[in-house]
């Protein structure tokens, strides 16, 4: 696969603004000439009409859940247990509901704090990650320095080291650090990604030339100015690929959290709702924190789909990045 | 700034016969030493977040701390009581039996649809790209406290319909149906992700090859299965072998649809088995040497599989 398959034009080059209508029409376009028209497969009649069907299908196994919980998020606790699961049911308890969510309910933390915590985590966390990503991938993609390789097998290596495997230890360590209850405990590992290395490395390799970093260099310029005047901006999309995959990673992480937060307020949204959601069935009913779990798993998973949606383009990209991978 | 191409040459040091040999000029070793600077930042991180905290895994592993006598070094007795004990390998033998069901279903469906999207043979393809990724975004925390919603055995909308087709008092949480719930759960979250992955894997098949087979009048299902199929056999191999890491990783699902029922126990997967040991018992060296066993057997399976590819030629 060559460079030009990765980064559309629209990616990089600085010809005249594209608003995003134009791109999205350019994009489709492009997609239809690349497809080899459907009537010259030879298709018996109405294959197409069973293959959209089962597309539906799928559609409909996927969609469940996102429709059971957005309909029951307008719903009180007995409407979730007595009334039809899939339609909404009186009273409608959206507004009530969403406004317990900045409310420290029965004393187990307040949700809207775990959500600033989350954003604050996948803030620091994604965006050091990526920095750090793009430094290294750079620095092994256009560098021959003593060890290079070697350095670069551990990383690989450590792909294959389960993040579950790392957790304990990190816990260990932490013990002895000071490290337990502190927002540095969770961000600082967030830190190291070794997919965000190997793919920036596979990024720049194909799509910043070597060339036009040897002319910068001859031209006098410093290593740093060549890496943020001429790299970087090449760098942007394969970039945004690793922020939206260290984001989403910190987003979700659940096992780290869950073990060195003993603090409901320093809780990440996933340790928050894992909790209420415990109390919530230990008291067999009994305590009203179902509304809240459904409602604050709502919360919870409607900003990571709109991120995915504004820059579905660049997770397009690296998945292509996933395939070269191979 | 200082260090440009021109005048580097000039700092070279005295030419010995090993500097000789390597012929490479001083400036470029100079410079490649800035590559140094570049991997730095992200070397740190990695050593003090990754390395350090597993030897310190490993060191932790040899102790034993007893109520009376404090911290004792035990050398290899908490490894003897890992490798010997019959639920941590129970744990070991679901997750495998997890995985060997659930990634060749989730493939498959991942590869059917992968096709229809690289064929365009579906109306609206862009839509369903779009809808069947959006699991990718939903941390699987909400996801198993979604599908233990719908899977609950007494108000359940699943188990109601379930019922209502004559399978009256099915519990999908109990200890018979937990494990194929949780790989429907699996098989929700990941497909979309495996599908697109395999969708821009397919896209890089040269479309010269797929025109000459439809001009020989190839079934279209031949030129998927004979044409298509092998050529994006790499990206299915990595697939299998990226699943497969984290199916042995199996925790979240297990720990969150436990608060359920009690149908999941304490050393249900290998990682819930470590968590329970270590957390909720307070026993961190033996924990500490589940976390070693598990890292090292997935170690070891990753490189094994990694050579036998390389011998087959599938790496380069």
């Amino acid at each position: 696969m060559t460079a030009s398959t990765l980064a559309s034009p629209g990616d990089t080059a600085a010809g005249p603004p594209e608003s995003r209508r134009q791109r999205r029409k350019r994009e489709r376009l492009q997609e239809q000439a690349a497809a080899i028209p459907v009537h010259l497969y030879g298709l018996r009649r109405g294959t197409v009409t069973l293959i959209t069907v089962a597309c539906v299908l799928f559609a409909i196994f996927t969609l469940v859940p996102v429709a059971w919980i957005i309909i029951n998020s307008t719903k009180s606790q007995t409407g979730i247990f007595s009334s039809f699961a899939f339609w909404f049911s009186r009273p409608f308890d959206f507004f009530h509901n969403f406004a317990l969510l900045f409310q420290n309910v029965d004393g187990n933390g307040t949700y809207f704090q775990w959500f600033g915590n989350t954003v604050l985590y996948a803030a620091l966390g994604g965006g050091g990650a990526t920095a750090l990503a793009g430094f290294a991938g750079y620095g092994f993609a256009r560098f021959r320095f003593r060890g290079s390789k070697a350095y670069f097998y551990v990383i690989v290596g450590a792909l294959l080291v389960p993040v579950a495997a790392i957790t304990l230890p990190l816990y260990l360590v932490y013990a002895k650090a000071h490290l337990i209850n502190s927002i540095w405990g969770m961000i600082l590992p967030s830190l190291v990604s070794p997919v965000g290395v190997y793919l920036m490395r596979t990024y720049v390799d194909l799509s910043v030339p070597r060339e036009l970093i040897d002319a910068a260099r001859i031209d006098g310029a410093g290593e740093a100015r060549i890496f943020f005047r001429v790299a970087l901006p090449l760098m942007v999309p394969g970039l945004m690929t690793v922020l939206l995959l260290s984001v989403v990673a910190v987003w979700n992480n659940y096992f780290l959290p869950l073990i060195i937060f003993t603090k409901n307020s320093l809780y990440p949204l996933t340790v928050g709702i894992g909790v209420w959601s415990q109390v919530a069935e230990r008291s067999g009913g009994n305590s009203d924190l179902y509304p809240l779990v459904v409602m604050g798993g709502l919360v919870t998973i409607v900003p990571m789909i709109a991120l995915f949606l504004v820059l579905q383009r660049y997770w397009r990209g690296g998945m292509l990045l996933g395939s070269i991978a191979n | 700034m200082s260090d440009t191409a021109l005048k580097a040459p000039r700092n070279a040091p005295p030419r010995t016969a090993a500097a000789r040999r390597t012929r490479r000029s001083a400036w470029s070793r100079r410079r490649d030493r800035r590559g140094l600077a570049f991997v730095a930042p992200f070397g740190i991180a990695f050593t003090l977040f990754t390395i350090v905290p597993l030897l310190y895994a490993i060191y932790e592993s040899l102790f034993t701390s007893r109520i009376i006598g404090g911290t004792v070094f035990s050398g290899f007795g908490n490894y003897h009581q890992v490798l010997t004990s019959g639920a941590f390998w129970g744990g070991f033998v679901r997750v495998i039996v997890f995985g060997a069901i659930q990634i060749p279903i989730m493939l498959a469906i991942a590869f059917f649809f992968a096709c229809v999207f690289d064929l365009g043979v579906a109306k609206a393809s862009r839509l369903f790209r779009t809808i069947f990724f959006i699991p990718f975004a939903v941390p699987i925390v909400v996801a198993a406290l979604m599908w233990g919603f719908l899977l609950e055995p007494s108000y359940g909308p699943i188990t109601h319909l379930a019922n209502a087709f004559g399978f009256g008092g099915t519990n999908f949480l109990s200890s018979g149906l937990i494990l194929p719930s949780i790989i429907l759960i699996a098989i929700w979250e990941w497909t979309g992700y495996n599908s697109i992955i395999l969708y821009t894997a397919l896209k890089s098949v040269p479309r010269d090859v797929v025109e000459a087979a439809i001009l020989d009048d190839t079934p279209l299902w031949k030129i998927i299965l004979k044409i298509k199929l092998p050529m994006v056999r790499p990206a299915i191999v990595m697939l299998i072998f990226l699943n497969s890491i984290g199916a042995l990783q199996l925790f979240v699902e297990p720990e969150i649809l436990s608060y359920q029922g009690g149908s999941i126990t304490n050393t249900w997967t290998p990682i819930v088995d470590v968590y329970n040991t270590s957390i909720a018992n307070a026993q961190y060296n033996l924990g500490a040497a589940m976390a070693v066993v598990l890292g090292l057997v997935i170690i070891v399976v990753s490189v094994a599989s990694m050579i036998f590819r390389r011998q087959r030629g599938e790496l380069s």
